[in-house]
């Protein structure tokens, strides 16, 4: 349950350490974000000498949340934190490489393994 | 569809049952039920949590090795479906099943025996110390069937002779 002024952690090396949610894309109230949901962030955190730099306004797809994730086999998944993956305007990630578990819903887009 | 085992009370989690933490190690901690998760939460060992498997069987409580644990190890090479052989696992399952919780409940009863002789022990004890509270002392008197029988013990008369020169 991702919502604007939500702190992310960033599960990607595109160059961001921490994201703030502003916006979840979607619909024109849509109050919550979930696993597999874009959202545009700022940028509140970077790692230096990265073409990402601080207070830069990006989009990014969470892979990661706190809040169970419900599947229809009766399965629930929790995770420990809520991390996104930086992403264009087209949907592919910015980064290289993915970090930490990530769930299978997310298969569909295509994000680098 | 697997069964997994609840990594706090070592329970068995059914599909629909519980909740699945995933660490950011990418560790997966299975839960059967809330109070697992939330010992879990609150950072508890269940190694020291009286009610678990995992505290049972450390401290012997429990059946610990028997052959009948290696049948219910985990495989991970899905078996090509034969009819037979699945036909033959279930009655094996229920067989084994049978078996182990027998030699459980065995390992339990036997544990328990040794409690058992003790407090027979103690309340002869403490009826013997204490019948003047069941029975009054002159009613005991007067009625000798209700004493508890008394034990005779033979002395030797040798033994008697034997122990007066020590006594100068």
């Amino acid at each position: 349950m991702i919502q604007p002024q939500t702190h992310l952690n960033v599960a990607d090396n595109s160059g961001a350490r921490e994201l703030m949610c502003i916006r979840v894309i979607g619909a024109s109230n849509r109050r919550y974000a979930h696993i597999g949901d874009v959202i545009v962030a700022v940028i509140k955190e970077a790692v230096p000498n990265t073409p990402l730099e601080r207070s830069e306004v990006i989009r990014a797809v969470i892979v990661r949340t706190r809040k169970e994730l419900k599947r229809d086999n009766g399965m629930i998944i929790r995770s420990d934190d809520n991390a996104a993956v930086v992403i264009d305007q087209e949907g592919n990630p910015k980064g290289t490489q993915i970090f930490g578990a990530i769930a299978r819903e997310l298969r569909q887009l295509n994000l680098l393994k | 569809m697997r069964l997994e085992k609840c990594w706090f009370c070592s329970s068995t989690v059914y599909p629909g049952h519980g909740i699945q933490f995933v660490r950011n190690d990418a560790k997966i901690f299975h839960f059967c039920r809330s109070k697992c998760h939330k010992n879990f939460k609150m950072k508890r060992n269940p190694r020291k949590v009286k009610w678990t498997k995992a505290y049972r069987r450390l401290h012997g409580k429990d059946m610990t090795q028997d052959s009948t644990f290696e049948f219910e190890r985990k495989r991970n090479r899905p078996e090509r479906y034969d009819r037979n052989l699945a036909e033959n696992t279930l009655k094996a399952i229920k067989k084994i099943d049978k078996i182990r919780s027998d030699r459980a409940s065995d390992h339990i009863k036997n544990r328990l025996k040794t409690g058992k002789v003790q407090r027979q022990k103690e309340a002869r004890k403490q009826l013997e110390l204490g019948i003047h509270l069941v029975k009054a002392p002159l009613a005991l008197a007067q009625d000798s069937s209700l004493c508890l029988p008394k034990i005779k013990v033979n002395v030797s008369q040798a033994q008697t002779e034997e122990n007066q020169p020590m006594e100068d």
